[in-house]
């Protein structure tokens, strides 16, 4: 079978993602030709690709960085916002500026606000294993697997905040504790058998929206969250 | 059999009516065939797993996650919960208390459906879905909101949690023991206890498992189980190329299980409509 020519590029992050990324390639490689920018110099490898994995939020106040997203999503068939920051805006939502070193602009937001995205993935920063389950289910066509994934693409912000608010708030939390499990910060902790966020601690990266069987339910299911 | 679909029920293996071939498992589990119990008894004795997590109850209604080594542990951990147990954040305690390194999780379909996502999408590096081998995954109608449910039975019948001793369901009655009397309760009157996130929940049998299992009222005596992909399959053939289970194909009960699992998804979308 033909590889599937991946472009990777990161618009802005902390490279935890890219790291991710490279740790995930050796196990894909029979699978994808990857196109990242730590095994070339300069430029795009090919003029088009089937899949571009971008990485990073993308800063408002650099035009530059706008139109280069712009330029990817016609150079490719589809595209994936890999890990929350260009997913969903993450941490980079409370960039305020003035930062050693950059960025340096306030406005950060999630690569869907640019161009169309197919799938978001989401994660601070999502593991190896993510992107190696992602490409089988892929490439093997199975779409139901993929489903959030897909449904997750059309949303611009995901935090501790919305499932609070349209999950725990609304009354249909089942008190199961899988956002507890899955906050990377411990912003989450389930008091009487229902999930509290410690807001301070929440960074955006959605993981507790995307794991809470409720929530990924209604948004598989169809429901809208712009 | 049924051939590979991916329909209201997911992916669908096989189907089978099982009970365990143990006279013991049989004499403790009257409601259904006591298939789950066997089945996981054999992973634990042939070594394909090294525990089974998974909740038992340990007051009235309350339910708690423990790990079960053993064939006895195994068996005490049988039976009906009724409330949902904070499964998740202890599972993960569990497994790294004990270092388990495969494990058998029994749980409901919304718990299946988070281990199955952990399992094959793993979003954190502290995510433990390869050390999951099997998921088992119970049909499901809803699980009871236990502290107003208690209220309830308190108030109207006089019943203290801590003298419920068992609660069975029968044909549209939730039948409570309690100390030595039995109180028939129709299920219309408790229906509004169920949690609000059960009402618009869409999934009966658990799509994310392995291996779904259940009970239908026609068969009974027989635990439904229904084989999602090639682990699961192999689990229920396993035990019962060893005798821990006896297998008949299942296939004539899709059609009752396809309707409780319609039920429930049109009761989510009204649910859904009144409450989003």
């Amino acid at each position: 079978m033909e590889k599937l020519r991946v472009l990777h590029v990161d618009i802005g992050g902390c490279e935890g993602c890219n790291v991710s990324i490279i740790r995930a390639y050796p196990k894909l490689i029979e699978l994808i030709d990857l196109d990242i920018s730590y095994l070339r110099d300069n430029g795009f490898k090919f003029d088009d690709y089937d899949v571009a994995i971008i990485t990073g939020g993308v800063c408002m106040n650099e035009p530059s960085k706008i139109e280069k997203l712009k330029d990817i999503r016609k150079k490719a068939d589809v595209v994936i916002a890999f890990g929350s920051c260009a997913a969903f805006g993450g941490i980079l939502r409370f960039c305020r500026g003035g930062q050693e070193p950059r960025p340096d602009h306030r406005n950060f937001q999630p690569i869907n606000a640019v161009i169309n995205v197919d799938y978001s993935i989401p994660g601070c920063p999502p593991t190896p294993q993510m992107l190696q389950s992602f490409f089988k289910f892929f490439m093997s066509g199975n779409e139901a697997r993929l489903r959030l994934f897909k449904v997750s693409a059309n949303i611009k912000k995901l935090s501790g905040f919305d499932l609070l608010d349209d999950i725990v708030l609304t009354g249909l939390c089942i008190g199961c504790g899988a956002c507890e499990l899955s906050c990377p910060t411990g912003a989450i902790k389930l008091i009487d058998r229902r999930p509290t966020l410690a807001q301070e601690r929440c960074i955006r990266c959605g993981t507790c929206y995307i794991r809470c069987p409720r929530a990924s339910q209604l948004l598989s299911m169809g429901g809208e969250k712009r | 059999m049924i051939g590979i679909t991916d329909n209201l029920l997911g992916s669908v293996v096989g189907v089978y009516l099982a009970r365990a071939k143990d006279e013991e498992i049989l004499k403790r589990k009257v409601a259904s065939g006591g298939a789950v119990t066997a089945m996981l008894i054999y992973a634990l004795e042939k070594g394909l797993i090294d525990g089974v997590v998974t909740a038992k109850r340990v007051r009235g209604f309350e339910g708690q996650a423990i790990v079960a080594r053993t064939r006895e542990e195994i068996l005490e951990a049988a039976g009906n919960k009724w409330s949902i147990v904070p499964f998740a954040a202890r599972v993960r305690a569990k497994i790294e208390e004990e270092d388990l390194k495969k494990v058998a999780v029994v749980c409901l379909p919304c718990q299946a459906q988070f281990f199955g996502q952990m399992r094959e999408f793993p979003i954190l590096e502290t995510d433990f879905g390869e050390r999951i081998r099997y998921i088992i995954g119970l049909f499901c109608t809803g699980t009871f909101a236990f502290e107003a449910l208690l209220n309830y039975l308190r108030i109207k019948y006089n019943i203290k949690a801590e003298d419920i001793k068992n609660i069975t369901l029968k044909e549209g009655f939730l039948e409570i023991q309690h100390d030595d009397s039995l109180l028939q309760l129709p299920l219309k009157e408790v229906y509004s206890y169920l949690q609000t996130g059960c009402l618009v929940c869409t999934d009966y049998t658990g799509m994310w498992s392995d291996i779904s299992a259940g009970f239908i009222e026609k068969e009974k005596g027989w635990t439904v189980l229904i084989t999602r992909n090639i682990r699961g399959e192999e689990l229920v053939k396993g035990a019962e190329r060893e005798g821990y289970l006896e297998v008949r194909d299942g296939s004539h009960v899709m059609g009752d299980i396809l309707r409780a699992a319609r039920e429930k998804l049109a009761r989510a979308q009204k649910n859904m409509m009144s409450l989003l």
